[in-house]
């Protein structure tokens, strides 16, 4: 597979929130970088995802458990700083 | 010899008084009143005071009995865990909810709302938010088993657990379609307990009353939750609600 072990380049914290601020929150919550780590693992093509806003609806974590997030945002301004953006 | 034949006569005719009592040195006594229930024959007496009726506790908090949700969930029947992140709490399912049986598990979540300890009132409170904002068609079906639960919750009068029974009856109501409208038939059962609630707001003067910003006063609680019932109740539901809180005014015809 092509994309087995992409490796970021570099990571940076975010600065100000957006959606994806929200989705990288989301993902990193669950244990995971960001998107691309999430389907390495898990070998999933698509994350659920809420039609309404876009943001992530249900990750599943390494070890089996589901997370399940809110149809609005999450993440706080407060913890916007926290969230790592990889880059590749 | 007049004098003392009319001396004599004085003394006999003292002989005859009757012998009086003796004068009480203090002030004169009055008959003690007598306190007495009202409606009985003892409150008819001239010295009677009527004592007022006794308190009828409708504000008072009713003790929790040990509900179902604490005996499933020290049993592990939960597929629950509780994870600590940065925010706090939060809770991981083992489980996909859209796979769970909601006729058995969305009852017994609901009579978790009645504890009042951690960590069993945090798992009620988020278990049935993530029902709910995954079930869809999965909760018309479940509603009247839900009734007995939320009728319980709210009838131990405890202030916590009213606001958080509010707020998850506005949650239910907005999170599928007609589930406001299949509620409207239970609205007999769930509404007295508001009807008592309903001015329970701080009269703070123009200072600031924090507890409205957190959603956490009662009377704005119950009012928005009306509206909100009334929102999502379909035709019949104003009607119905003014016959249980005749105090309410409607969000919509005015």
């Amino acid at each position: 597979m092509a994309g087995a072990d992409i490796k970021p380049k570099c990571m940076e914290r975010a600065k100000k929130w957006s959606d994806e601020v929200e989705n990288l929150y989301r993902f990193q919550q669950a244990g995971y970088r960001d998107e691309i780590e999430y389907k390495q693992v898990k070998h999933v093509d698509m994350v659920d995802r809420w039609p309404e806003t876009g943001f992530v609806k249900k990750l599943q974590r390494r070890d089996n458990t589901f997370y399940y997030y809110n149809r609005q945002r999450e993440c706080d301004d407060k913890e916007v700083h926290k969230v790592k953006v990889y880059a590749y | 010899m007049v004098v003392e034949q009319q001396g004599a006569c004085a003394l006999k005719q003292a002989w005859h008084l009757p012998l009086q009592q003796p004068l009480p040195l203090g002030p004169a006594k009055k008959a003690k009143p007598q306190v007495s229930d009202g409606f009985t024959v003892k409150a008819m007496m001239k010295n009677s005071v009527v004592r007022g009726p006794p308190v009828a506790g409708a504000f008072k908090e009713r003790t929790t009995k040990p509900t179902a949700f604490r005996k499933f969930y020290e049993r592990g029947d939960f597929p629950i865990a509780l994870e600590h992140d940065t925010r706090g709490n939060k809770i991981a399912w083992k489980v996909e909810i859209e796979k769970l049986d909601y006729h058995h598990y969305l009852p017994l979540f609901f009579d978790g709302l009645c504890e009042m300890t951690f960590p069993y009132e945090f798992f009620a409170r988020q278990g049935i938010h993530d029902m709910l904002e995954h079930g869809g068609d999965k909760i018309l079906p479940v509603i009247p088993q839900l009734i007995i639960p939320i009728k319980n919750a709210l009838n131990l009068r405890n202030r916590q657990v009213i606001c958080i029974t509010l707020k998850v009856l506005q949650h239910l109501v907005m999170s599928a379609d007609s589930v406001g409208e299949a509620l409207v038939p239970y609205y007999r059962q769930i509404l007295p307990v508001l009807n008592i609630f309903k001015n329970m707001n701080v009269n703070s003067g123009d200072g600031i009353d924090y507890s409205q910003h957190k959603r956490e006063n009662i009377g704005d609680l119950i009012q928005e939750t009306l509206e909100v019932f009334e929102r999502y109740g379909g035709e019949d539901a104003y009607i119905n609600i003014k016959y249980m809180v005749p105090t309410y005014q409607s969000c919509i015809l005015n």
